[in-house]
Protein backbone atom coordinates (compact mmCIF):
# COMPACT_ATOMS: atom_id res chain seq x y z
CA UNK A 1 0.00 0.00 0.00
CA UNK A 2 1.97 3.25 -1.39
CA UNK A 3 1.84 6.20 1.54
CA UNK A 4 -0.66 8.11 -1.03
CA UNK A 5 -2.88 5.71 -1.53
CA UNK A 6 -3.14 5.43 2.60
CA UNK A 7 -3.28 9.03 2.69
CA UNK A 8 -6.22 9.35 0.82
CA UNK A 9 -7.91 6.66 2.27
CA UNK A 10 -7.73 7.88 5.79
CA UNK A 11 -8.24 11.26 4.35
CA UNK A 12 -11.78 9.80 2.42
CA UNK A 13 -12.19 7.78 6.50
CA UNK A 14 -11.97 11.18 8.11
CA UNK A 15 -14.29 13.47 5.54
CA UNK A 16 -17.07 10.20 6.49
CA UNK A 17 -16.36 10.77 9.79
CA UNK A 18 -16.75 14.47 9.91
CA UNK A 19 -19.86 14.36 7.72
CA UNK A 20 -21.63 12.10 10.18
CA UNK A 21 -20.65 14.20 13.06
CA UNK A 22 -21.74 17.13 11.79
CA UNK A 23 -25.05 15.80 10.04
CA UNK A 24 -27.25 17.66 12.78
CA UNK A 25 -26.05 21.40 11.92
CA UNK A 26 -26.78 19.89 8.08
CA UNK A 27 -30.17 18.93 9.66
CA UNK A 28 -30.49 22.38 11.08
CA UNK A 29 -30.07 24.43 7.51
CA UNK A 30 -31.94 22.09 5.52
CA UNK A 31 -34.84 21.63 7.87
CA UNK A 32 -34.92 26.07 7.80
CA UNK A 33 -35.65 25.73 3.78
CA UNK A 34 -38.27 22.91 3.69
CA UNK A 35 -42.05 23.94 3.48
CA UNK A 36 -44.64 23.22 6.08
CA UNK A 37 -45.52 19.63 4.56
CA UNK A 38 -41.55 18.99 3.47
CA UNK A 39 -40.61 19.06 7.07
CA UNK A 40 -43.04 16.54 8.15
CA UNK A 41 -42.68 14.05 4.95
CA UNK A 42 -42.34 10.54 5.37
CA UNK A 43 -38.97 9.29 4.40
CA UNK A 44 -37.92 12.91 5.07
CA UNK A 45 -35.81 14.70 2.37
CA UNK A 46 -32.06 14.86 2.87
CA UNK A 47 -32.86 17.85 0.26
CA UNK A 48 -34.81 20.87 0.28
CA UNK A 49 -36.75 20.50 -3.52
CA UNK A 50 -38.58 23.73 -3.33
CA UNK A 51 -35.83 25.71 -0.32
CA UNK A 52 -37.86 28.89 0.52
CA UNK A 53 -35.20 31.47 1.01
CA UNK A 54 -38.00 33.98 1.72
CA UNK A 55 -38.08 32.24 5.48
CA UNK A 56 -35.00 34.47 7.29
CA UNK A 57 -36.51 37.22 6.49
CA UNK A 58 -39.62 36.19 7.83
CA UNK A 59 -38.57 35.07 11.17
CA UNK A 60 -36.19 38.21 11.47
CA UNK A 61 -39.48 40.01 11.11
CA UNK A 62 -41.85 38.24 12.98
CA UNK A 63 -39.64 37.21 16.20
CA UNK A 64 -38.56 40.78 16.15
CA UNK A 65 -34.59 39.35 15.60
CA UNK A 66 -32.51 42.62 15.54
CA UNK A 67 -33.66 43.10 19.15
CA UNK A 68 -32.79 39.90 20.27
CA UNK A 69 -29.56 39.81 18.73
CA UNK A 70 -28.53 43.29 19.29
CA UNK A 71 -29.19 42.44 23.46
CA UNK A 72 -26.97 39.27 22.86
CA UNK A 73 -24.11 41.49 21.33
CA UNK A 74 -24.33 44.03 24.27
CA UNK A 75 -24.39 41.11 26.82
CA UNK A 76 -21.39 39.45 24.73
CA UNK A 77 -19.35 42.83 24.64
CA UNK A 78 -19.59 44.02 28.12
CA UNK A 79 -18.77 40.60 29.32
CA UNK A 80 -15.93 41.11 27.42
CA UNK A 81 -14.54 44.33 28.35
CA UNK A 82 -14.88 43.40 31.99
CA UNK A 83 -13.29 40.63 32.09
CA UNK A 84 -10.64 41.42 29.76
CA UNK A 85 -10.01 44.75 32.22
CA UNK A 86 -9.73 42.69 35.09
CA UNK A 87 -8.62 39.37 33.61
CA UNK A 88 -5.41 40.41 31.75
CA UNK A 89 -3.48 42.18 34.98
CA UNK A 90 -4.58 39.36 36.48
CA UNK A 91 -3.45 36.75 34.18
CA UNK A 92 0.14 38.25 33.82
CA UNK A 93 0.88 38.89 37.52
CA UNK A 94 -0.02 35.02 38.35
CA UNK A 95 2.72 33.88 35.04
CA UNK A 96 4.99 36.21 36.46
CA UNK A 97 5.70 35.08 39.75
CA UNK A 98 6.22 31.81 40.90
CA UNK A 99 5.26 31.59 44.84
CA UNK A 100 2.97 30.34 47.17
CA UNK A 101 0.68 32.86 47.15
CA UNK A 102 0.62 32.09 43.55
CA UNK A 103 -0.34 28.87 43.86
CA UNK A 104 -3.30 29.40 46.33
CA UNK A 105 -4.73 32.29 43.97
CA UNK A 106 -4.63 30.02 40.87
CA UNK A 107 -6.09 27.38 43.24
CA UNK A 108 -8.91 29.57 43.89
CA UNK A 109 -9.38 31.02 40.58
CA UNK A 110 -9.70 27.05 39.35
CA UNK A 111 -11.97 26.57 41.89
CA UNK A 112 -14.07 29.23 40.54
CA UNK A 113 -14.24 28.30 37.68
CA UNK A 114 -16.34 24.88 37.93
CA UNK A 115 -19.28 26.58 39.56
CA UNK A 116 -22.54 25.64 37.99
CA UNK A 117 -23.98 29.24 36.58
CA UNK A 118 -27.41 26.90 37.22
CA UNK A 119 -26.84 26.00 41.10
CA UNK A 120 -25.23 29.75 41.35
CA UNK A 121 -28.24 31.76 40.01
CA UNK A 122 -30.22 31.13 43.10
CA UNK A 123 -27.34 33.01 45.66
CA UNK A 124 -26.97 35.51 42.59
CA UNK A 125 -30.57 36.35 41.32
CA UNK A 126 -31.25 36.75 45.42
CA UNK A 127 -28.70 39.11 46.17
CA UNK A 128 -28.85 41.13 43.37
CA UNK A 129 -32.50 41.83 43.58
CA UNK A 130 -31.63 43.00 47.74
CA UNK A 131 -28.56 45.40 46.09
CA UNK A 132 -31.40 46.37 43.38
CA UNK A 133 -28.62 45.53 40.27
CA UNK A 134 -32.01 43.81 38.61
CA UNK A 135 -33.41 47.26 37.92
CA UNK A 136 -30.29 47.02 35.10
CA UNK A 137 -30.72 43.32 34.22
CA UNK A 138 -28.33 43.24 31.54
CA UNK A 139 -25.70 45.06 33.52
CA UNK A 140 -26.72 42.28 36.12
CA UNK A 141 -26.39 39.67 33.81
CA UNK A 142 -22.80 40.96 32.69
CA UNK A 143 -21.66 41.03 36.15
CA UNK A 144 -22.69 37.35 36.85
CA UNK A 145 -21.05 36.37 33.13
CA UNK A 146 -17.58 37.79 34.29
CA UNK A 147 -17.69 36.48 37.31
CA UNK A 148 -18.13 32.88 36.03
CA UNK A 149 -15.82 33.10 32.69
CA UNK A 150 -13.27 34.96 34.18
CA UNK A 151 -11.38 32.25 35.49
CA UNK A 152 -11.38 30.44 32.45
CA UNK A 153 -9.68 33.63 30.68
CA UNK A 154 -7.11 34.39 33.50
CA UNK A 155 -6.05 30.44 32.99
CA UNK A 156 -5.91 30.84 29.39
CA UNK A 157 -4.00 34.48 29.22
CA UNK A 158 -1.73 33.25 32.01
CA UNK A 159 -0.54 30.39 29.80
CA UNK A 160 0.16 33.32 26.71
CA UNK A 161 1.72 35.63 29.29
CA UNK A 162 4.17 32.47 30.43
CA UNK A 163 5.61 32.40 26.46
CA UNK A 164 6.73 36.07 27.04
CA UNK A 165 10.15 35.93 27.74
CA UNK A 166 10.88 37.56 30.84
CA UNK A 167 14.43 38.84 29.61
CA UNK A 168 12.42 40.84 27.20
CA UNK A 169 10.87 42.98 30.21
CA UNK A 170 13.58 43.25 32.11
CA UNK A 171 15.75 44.81 29.22
CA UNK A 172 12.67 47.38 29.36
CA UNK A 173 13.13 48.51 32.44
CA UNK A 174 16.71 48.19 31.94
CA UNK A 175 16.87 50.78 29.63
CA UNK A 176 14.78 52.98 32.03
CA UNK A 177 10.65 52.12 31.29
CA UNK A 178 8.80 52.25 34.25
CA UNK A 179 6.46 48.92 35.31
CA UNK A 180 3.70 50.30 33.24
CA UNK A 181 5.47 51.10 30.66
CA UNK A 182 7.19 47.58 29.93
CA UNK A 183 3.43 46.76 30.40
CA UNK A 184 1.73 48.25 28.07
CA UNK A 185 4.65 48.56 25.75
CA UNK A 186 6.60 45.33 26.01
CA UNK A 187 4.67 42.56 27.22
CA UNK A 188 0.65 43.54 26.27
CA UNK A 189 1.89 43.52 22.16
CA UNK A 190 3.64 40.30 22.74
CA UNK A 191 0.58 38.68 24.42
CA UNK A 192 -1.60 40.42 22.02
CA UNK A 193 -2.89 37.26 20.22
CA UNK A 194 -3.47 35.16 22.96
CA UNK A 195 -5.47 37.02 24.63
CA UNK A 196 -7.51 37.85 21.33
CA UNK A 197 -8.11 34.61 20.50
CA UNK A 198 -9.33 34.02 24.78
CA UNK A 199 -11.54 36.90 24.58
CA UNK A 200 -13.22 35.75 21.14
CA UNK A 201 -13.98 32.24 22.97
CA UNK A 202 -15.42 34.28 25.76
CA UNK A 203 -17.34 36.17 23.40
CA UNK A 204 -19.00 33.41 21.94
CA UNK A 205 -19.45 31.93 25.59
CA UNK A 206 -21.21 34.91 26.45
CA UNK A 207 -23.15 35.35 23.23
CA UNK A 208 -24.98 32.12 23.68
CA UNK A 209 -25.35 32.12 27.57
CA UNK A 210 -28.77 31.09 28.81
CA UNK A 211 -29.60 30.52 32.78
CA UNK A 212 -28.44 33.99 33.78
CA UNK A 213 -30.18 36.02 30.76
CA UNK A 214 -33.46 33.68 31.63
CA UNK A 215 -33.86 34.04 35.04
CA UNK A 216 -32.67 38.11 35.40
CA UNK A 217 -33.99 39.55 32.37
CA UNK A 218 -37.61 39.72 32.93
CA UNK A 219 -38.03 42.51 30.41
CA UNK A 220 -38.79 41.12 26.67
CA UNK A 221 -37.19 44.11 25.53
CA UNK A 222 -33.64 43.80 26.63
CA UNK A 223 -33.33 39.12 26.86
CA UNK A 224 -30.96 37.89 24.32
CA UNK A 225 -31.39 35.46 21.09
CA UNK A 226 -30.66 32.65 23.60
CA UNK A 227 -34.06 33.54 25.86
CA UNK A 228 -35.80 34.39 22.19
CA UNK A 229 -35.02 30.68 20.93
CA UNK A 230 -36.64 29.37 24.09
CA UNK A 231 -39.44 31.26 24.24
CA UNK A 232 -40.18 30.33 20.51
CA UNK A 233 -39.83 26.36 21.43
CA UNK A 234 -42.65 25.87 23.17
CA UNK A 235 -43.85 22.26 24.38
CA UNK A 236 -45.79 21.32 21.85
CA UNK A 237 -44.59 23.39 18.69
CA UNK A 238 -44.49 22.41 15.18
CA UNK A 239 -43.06 25.48 13.47
CA UNK A 240 -39.52 23.46 13.15
CA UNK A 241 -38.61 25.19 9.76
CA UNK A 242 -39.25 28.80 11.27
CA UNK A 243 -37.12 27.42 14.57
CA UNK A 244 -34.30 26.07 12.58
CA UNK A 245 -34.25 29.36 10.56
CA UNK A 246 -34.24 31.61 13.94
CA UNK A 247 -31.23 29.10 14.88
CA UNK A 248 -29.33 29.20 12.01
CA UNK A 249 -29.00 33.49 12.18
CA UNK A 250 -28.04 33.04 15.75
CA UNK A 251 -25.38 30.78 15.22
CA UNK A 252 -23.80 31.11 11.04
CA UNK A 253 -22.20 34.10 12.34
CA UNK A 254 -20.57 32.58 15.40
CA UNK A 255 -19.75 29.31 12.88
CA UNK A 256 -18.55 31.60 10.53
CA UNK A 257 -15.83 33.54 13.11
CA UNK A 258 -15.01 29.81 14.41
CA UNK A 259 -13.93 28.34 11.03
CA UNK A 260 -11.79 31.47 10.16
CA UNK A 261 -9.90 31.81 13.17
CA UNK A 262 -10.05 27.71 13.80
CA UNK A 263 -6.27 26.87 14.10
CA UNK A 264 -6.04 29.70 16.17
CA UNK A 265 -9.00 28.99 18.95
CA UNK A 266 -8.10 25.21 19.34
CA UNK A 267 -4.26 26.34 19.77
CA UNK A 268 -5.39 28.86 22.17
CA UNK A 269 -7.92 26.06 24.19
CA UNK A 270 -5.84 23.37 24.13
CA UNK A 271 -2.38 25.39 25.92
CA UNK A 272 -5.17 26.41 28.59
CA UNK A 273 -7.60 23.85 29.24
CA UNK A 274 -4.51 21.56 30.48
CA UNK A 275 -2.05 23.77 31.64
CA UNK B 1 1.66 59.73 49.21
CA UNK B 2 4.60 60.01 46.90
CA UNK B 3 6.29 56.59 47.58
CA UNK B 4 2.50 54.95 47.23
CA UNK B 5 1.83 56.25 44.12
CA UNK B 6 5.58 55.76 42.62
CA UNK B 7 5.29 52.09 44.22
CA UNK B 8 1.84 51.84 42.12
CA UNK B 9 3.29 52.99 38.75
CA UNK B 10 7.16 51.13 39.54
CA UNK B 11 7.13 48.52 41.67
CA UNK B 12 5.23 45.91 44.19
CA UNK B 13 2.14 48.10 43.93
CA UNK B 14 2.07 47.47 40.30
CA UNK B 15 1.48 43.83 40.66
CA UNK B 16 -0.56 43.58 43.78
CA UNK B 17 -3.02 46.52 41.97
CA UNK B 18 -3.60 44.27 39.32
CA UNK B 19 -4.08 41.20 40.74
CA UNK B 20 -6.52 42.60 44.20
CA UNK B 21 -9.07 43.97 41.82
CA UNK B 22 -10.00 41.24 40.01
CA UNK B 23 -9.58 39.05 43.25
CA UNK B 24 -11.76 41.04 44.79
CA UNK B 25 -14.57 41.38 42.40
CA UNK B 26 -14.72 38.00 41.86
CA UNK B 27 -14.80 37.68 45.62
CA UNK B 28 -17.83 39.77 45.81
CA UNK B 29 -19.45 38.51 42.61
CA UNK B 30 -18.71 34.40 43.03
CA UNK B 31 -17.14 34.21 46.65
CA UNK B 32 -19.89 36.02 48.44
CA UNK B 33 -22.88 33.93 46.77
CA UNK B 34 -21.27 30.95 48.04
CA UNK B 35 -21.53 32.05 51.65
CA UNK B 36 -24.88 33.67 51.02
CA UNK B 37 -26.46 30.01 49.36
CA UNK B 38 -24.82 28.26 52.27
CA UNK B 39 -26.51 30.74 54.26
CA UNK B 40 -30.23 30.89 52.40
CA UNK B 41 -29.96 26.95 52.98
CA UNK B 42 -30.33 27.69 56.66
CA UNK B 43 -33.48 30.12 56.26
CA UNK B 44 -37.08 30.26 55.60
CA UNK B 45 -37.42 32.15 51.92
CA UNK B 46 -40.37 32.73 50.10
CA UNK B 47 -41.64 36.03 47.98
CA UNK B 48 -42.58 38.14 50.88
CA UNK B 49 -38.85 37.98 52.72
CA UNK B 50 -36.89 37.46 49.97
CA UNK B 51 -36.31 41.61 50.00
CA UNK B 52 -34.93 41.25 53.63
CA UNK B 53 -32.13 39.72 54.94
CA UNK B 54 -33.50 38.64 58.47
CA UNK B 55 -34.55 35.80 57.72
CA UNK B 56 -35.99 33.16 60.07
CA UNK B 57 -33.58 30.30 60.48
CA UNK B 58 -34.25 27.32 60.47
CA UNK B 59 -31.31 24.79 61.40
CA UNK B 60 -31.80 21.86 58.63
CA UNK B 61 -35.22 21.99 58.42
CA UNK B 62 -34.87 21.93 54.49
CA UNK B 63 -32.17 19.56 54.41
CA UNK B 64 -34.40 17.02 56.06
CA UNK B 65 -37.60 18.30 53.66
CA UNK B 66 -35.85 17.74 50.48
CA UNK B 67 -34.70 14.36 51.25
CA UNK B 68 -38.33 13.52 52.32
CA UNK B 69 -39.57 14.17 49.27
CA UNK B 70 -40.44 11.32 47.02
CA UNK B 71 -39.07 12.66 43.95
CA UNK B 72 -35.47 13.72 45.02
CA UNK B 73 -34.02 10.17 45.07
CA UNK B 74 -35.39 9.31 41.63
CA UNK B 75 -33.27 12.91 40.42
CA UNK B 76 -30.17 11.97 42.23
CA UNK B 77 -30.61 8.83 40.50
CA UNK B 78 -30.94 10.86 37.19
CA UNK B 79 -28.09 12.62 37.43
CA UNK B 80 -26.05 9.97 38.76
CA UNK B 81 -26.77 7.94 35.11
CA UNK B 82 -26.44 11.25 33.18
CA UNK B 83 -23.03 12.05 34.28
CA UNK B 84 -21.86 8.29 34.04
CA UNK B 85 -23.24 7.95 30.66
CA UNK B 86 -22.46 11.62 29.05
CA UNK B 87 -18.82 10.68 29.83
CA UNK B 88 -18.21 7.42 28.89
CA UNK B 89 -20.17 8.23 25.99
CA UNK B 90 -18.00 11.35 25.24
CA UNK B 91 -14.58 9.58 26.21
CA UNK B 92 -14.96 6.60 24.06
CA UNK B 93 -15.99 8.17 20.82
CA UNK B 94 -13.80 11.19 21.31
CA UNK B 95 -10.71 8.76 22.91
CA UNK B 96 -11.65 6.48 19.25
CA UNK B 97 -11.52 9.48 16.83
CA UNK B 98 -8.34 11.35 18.45
CA UNK B 99 -6.57 7.72 18.00
CA UNK B 100 -7.66 8.24 14.30
CA UNK B 101 -6.98 11.38 13.58
CA UNK B 102 -3.46 10.53 15.29
CA UNK B 103 -2.24 8.50 12.30
CA UNK B 104 -1.94 11.92 11.13
CA UNK B 105 -2.77 12.45 6.99
CA UNK B 106 -2.83 15.38 5.45
CA UNK B 107 -5.55 17.55 6.38
CA UNK B 108 -6.10 16.01 9.83
CA UNK B 109 -5.70 18.65 11.89
CA UNK B 110 -7.48 20.83 10.07
CA UNK B 111 -10.50 18.50 9.93
CA UNK B 112 -10.27 17.49 13.44
CA UNK B 113 -10.44 21.46 14.67
CA UNK B 114 -13.93 21.46 12.54
CA UNK B 115 -15.38 19.14 14.81
CA UNK B 116 -14.85 21.58 17.91
CA UNK B 117 -17.98 23.45 16.08
CA UNK B 118 -20.35 21.42 18.36
CA UNK B 119 -18.40 23.05 21.30
CA UNK B 120 -18.65 26.61 20.59
CA UNK B 121 -22.26 26.80 19.09
CA UNK B 122 -24.84 28.39 21.64
CA UNK B 123 -26.32 25.29 24.02
CA UNK B 124 -29.74 25.87 23.34
CA UNK B 125 -29.08 26.17 19.58
CA UNK B 126 -27.86 22.35 20.35
CA UNK B 127 -30.51 21.63 22.53
CA UNK B 128 -33.11 22.92 20.00
CA UNK B 129 -31.75 20.79 16.54
CA UNK B 130 -31.47 18.08 18.89
CA UNK B 131 -34.89 18.15 19.96
CA UNK B 132 -35.83 18.44 16.39
CA UNK B 133 -33.66 15.34 15.56
CA UNK B 134 -35.29 13.14 18.32
CA UNK B 135 -38.98 14.24 17.76
CA UNK B 136 -41.00 10.83 17.54
CA UNK B 137 -43.49 10.87 14.45
CA UNK B 138 -41.10 12.95 12.18
CA UNK B 139 -37.75 13.19 13.72
CA UNK B 140 -35.10 11.79 11.51
CA UNK B 141 -33.39 9.50 14.13
CA UNK B 142 -36.00 7.39 14.31
CA UNK B 143 -36.54 7.43 10.61
CA UNK B 144 -32.77 6.46 10.50
CA UNK B 145 -32.90 3.36 12.94
CA UNK B 146 -36.32 2.07 11.18
CA UNK B 147 -34.74 1.99 7.69
CA UNK B 148 -31.77 0.05 9.56
CA UNK B 149 -33.71 -2.30 11.60
CA UNK B 150 -33.10 -1.30 14.56
CA UNK B 151 -36.30 -0.53 15.74
CA UNK B 152 -39.75 -1.61 14.99
CA UNK B 153 -42.11 1.17 16.13
CA UNK B 154 -41.16 5.10 16.37
CA UNK B 155 -39.09 6.30 19.40
CA UNK B 156 -41.19 8.99 21.73
CA UNK B 157 -37.56 10.86 22.72
CA UNK B 158 -38.81 13.68 24.35
CA UNK B 159 -42.13 12.04 26.01
CA UNK B 160 -41.50 8.80 27.10
CA UNK B 161 -40.14 8.35 30.36
CA UNK B 162 -37.92 5.51 29.56
CA UNK B 163 -36.07 7.78 26.92
CA UNK B 164 -36.21 10.95 28.57
CA UNK B 165 -33.17 11.38 30.06
CA UNK B 166 -31.73 9.54 27.38
CA UNK B 167 -32.48 11.80 24.50
CA UNK B 168 -30.79 14.78 26.98
CA UNK B 169 -27.86 12.26 26.79
CA UNK B 170 -27.61 11.75 23.60
CA UNK B 171 -27.41 15.52 22.29
CA UNK B 172 -24.78 16.04 25.20
CA UNK B 173 -22.43 12.88 24.09
CA UNK B 174 -22.67 15.11 20.96
CA UNK B 175 -21.64 18.52 22.40
CA UNK B 176 -18.80 17.18 24.46
CA UNK B 177 -17.19 14.61 22.52
CA UNK B 178 -15.42 17.04 20.32
CA UNK B 179 -13.68 18.64 23.62
CA UNK B 180 -12.58 15.76 24.65
CA UNK B 181 -10.67 14.48 21.70
CA UNK B 182 -8.93 17.66 20.88
CA UNK B 183 -7.74 17.08 24.96
CA UNK B 184 -6.84 13.55 24.30
CA UNK B 185 -5.00 14.59 20.97
CA UNK B 186 -2.65 17.09 22.73
CA UNK B 187 -2.12 14.36 25.45
CA UNK B 188 -1.39 11.67 22.69
CA UNK B 189 1.02 14.16 20.62
CA UNK B 190 2.93 14.13 23.82
CA UNK B 191 4.43 10.64 23.97
CA UNK B 192 7.54 10.41 22.64
CA UNK B 193 7.40 8.31 19.15
CA UNK B 194 10.75 6.41 19.81
CA UNK B 195 9.19 4.49 22.42
CA UNK B 196 6.90 2.95 19.76
CA UNK B 197 9.42 2.22 17.74
CA UNK B 198 11.21 0.79 20.51
CA UNK B 199 8.28 -1.80 21.19
CA UNK B 200 7.97 -2.20 17.55
CA UNK B 201 11.30 -3.81 16.98
CA UNK B 202 10.45 -5.67 20.68
CA UNK B 203 7.80 -7.31 18.07
CA UNK B 204 4.86 -5.36 20.06
CA UNK B 205 1.35 -5.72 18.29
CA UNK B 206 -0.47 -2.78 17.97
CA UNK B 207 -3.18 -3.73 20.70
CA UNK B 208 0.09 -4.17 22.99
CA UNK B 209 1.64 -1.41 22.52
CA UNK B 210 -1.92 0.24 22.81
CA UNK B 211 -1.49 -1.13 26.49
CA UNK B 212 1.65 -0.71 27.34
CA UNK B 213 2.36 2.41 26.39
CA UNK B 214 -0.38 4.73 25.38
CA UNK B 215 -2.82 3.75 27.84
CA UNK B 216 -0.09 4.39 31.13
CA UNK B 217 1.42 7.63 29.09
CA UNK B 218 -1.90 9.34 28.90
CA UNK B 219 -2.99 8.53 32.97
CA UNK B 220 -2.62 12.11 33.76
CA UNK B 221 -4.55 13.42 30.94
CA UNK B 222 -7.11 10.97 31.06
CA UNK B 223 -7.69 11.84 34.63
CA UNK B 224 -7.87 14.98 33.89
CA UNK B 225 -10.32 14.50 30.78
CA UNK B 226 -12.75 12.79 33.16
CA UNK B 227 -12.49 15.22 36.04
CA UNK B 228 -13.55 18.13 33.52
CA UNK B 229 -16.43 15.75 32.26
CA UNK B 230 -17.74 15.80 35.32
CA UNK B 231 -17.55 19.46 35.86
CA UNK B 232 -19.39 20.27 32.51
CA UNK B 233 -21.78 17.73 32.49
CA UNK B 234 -22.72 19.08 36.29
CA UNK B 235 -22.83 22.47 34.32
CA UNK B 236 -24.55 21.48 31.66
CA UNK B 237 -28.45 23.16 31.82
CA UNK B 238 -29.14 24.86 28.21
CA UNK B 239 -30.16 21.01 26.86
CA UNK B 240 -32.47 20.34 29.36
CA UNK B 241 -34.23 23.47 29.08
CA UNK B 242 -34.28 23.16 25.37
CA UNK B 243 -35.26 19.78 24.96
CA UNK B 244 -36.75 18.33 27.89
CA UNK B 245 -37.59 21.00 30.69
CA UNK B 246 -36.76 17.95 33.05
CA UNK B 247 -40.29 15.91 31.83
CA UNK B 248 -42.31 13.96 31.76
CA UNK B 249 -43.16 13.64 35.68
CA UNK B 250 -39.14 14.49 36.37
CA UNK B 251 -38.15 11.11 34.58
CA UNK B 252 -35.49 13.45 32.49
CA UNK B 253 -35.00 15.58 35.50
CA UNK B 254 -31.46 16.35 37.13
CA UNK B 255 -29.84 18.53 40.13
CA UNK B 256 -28.72 21.64 38.27
CA UNK B 257 -32.15 21.93 36.59
CA UNK B 258 -34.09 20.92 39.32
CA UNK B 259 -32.52 23.64 41.71
CA UNK B 260 -33.01 26.06 38.70
CA UNK B 261 -36.94 24.87 38.93
CA UNK B 262 -37.18 25.52 42.48
CA UNK B 263 -36.21 28.67 42.70
CA UNK B 264 -37.98 30.70 39.30
CA UNK B 265 -40.41 28.26 38.46
CA UNK B 266 -41.59 27.49 41.67
CA UNK B 267 -40.24 30.02 44.01
CA UNK B 268 -38.94 27.95 46.42
CA UNK B 269 -35.35 29.73 46.91
CA UNK B 270 -34.30 27.95 49.74
CA UNK B 271 -34.54 24.91 48.59
CA UNK B 272 -33.21 25.59 45.41
CA UNK B 273 -30.41 27.32 47.28
CA UNK B 274 -30.45 23.89 49.60
CA UNK B 275 -29.65 21.55 46.47
CA UNK B 276 -27.37 23.92 44.66
CA UNK B 277 -25.05 23.86 48.29
CA UNK B 278 -25.28 19.92 48.14
CA UNK B 279 -24.05 19.90 44.24
CA UNK B 280 -21.53 22.38 44.52
CA UNK B 281 -19.61 20.35 47.35
CA UNK B 282 -19.96 17.56 44.50
CA UNK B 283 -17.89 19.53 42.07
CA UNK B 284 -15.41 21.03 44.20
CA UNK B 285 -14.79 17.84 44.82
CA UNK B 286 -14.26 17.26 41.24
CA UNK B 287 -12.56 20.02 40.57
CA UNK B 288 -9.97 19.28 43.50
CA UNK B 289 -9.26 16.36 41.34
CA UNK B 290 -9.00 17.92 37.94
CA UNK B 291 -6.58 20.53 39.84
CA UNK B 292 -4.27 17.88 40.92
CA UNK B 293 -4.48 15.59 37.73
CA UNK B 294 -2.63 18.74 36.09
CA UNK B 295 -1.30 19.86 39.41
CA UNK B 296 2.53 19.68 37.71
CA UNK B 297 2.23 21.46 35.44
CA UNK B 298 0.31 24.01 36.82
CA UNK B 299 3.28 24.46 38.74
CA UNK B 300 5.35 24.62 34.92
Amino acid sequence: MSEQFRNRLMLAVALVLAAIYLFPLYWMYITALKTGSAMFATPPKFWPSEPQWRIYADVWQSRNMGRYLWNSLVIAFGSVALISVLGVGCAYVLARYRNVWVDIGLFLILMLQVLPASLMITPIFVGFSQFGLLDTPRFAVILAIAAKSMPFFVVLVRATFMSVPMELEEAALVDGNSRIGAFFNIVLPLARNGILVSAILIFMQAFGEFVYSKSMIQDIELQPASVGLNSFMGPNTNEWNNIMAYATIYVTPILAAFILLQRRIVSGLTSGALK
Amino acid sequence: MKRILSSVTDGKGFDIGLVVLPLGFLFVMSGLPLVYNVVMSFQEVDMFSLGSFARPFVGFRNYVDLFSQHETRPILFNTALFVVASIAGQFAIGFGLALFFWTNFPGASWLRGLFLVSWVMPGLVVGAIWNWILSGDFGVLNFLLRETGVIDGNIFWRSDPNYSLWAVIIANIWLGTSFNMILLSVGLSGIPKDLYEAAELDGANALQRFWTITLPMMRSTIGAIIALGLIFTLQQFDLFAAITSGGPNNTSNVTQYWAWDLSFRQYDFAKGATISVIMIVFVMFASVVYVRSTRHEVRG
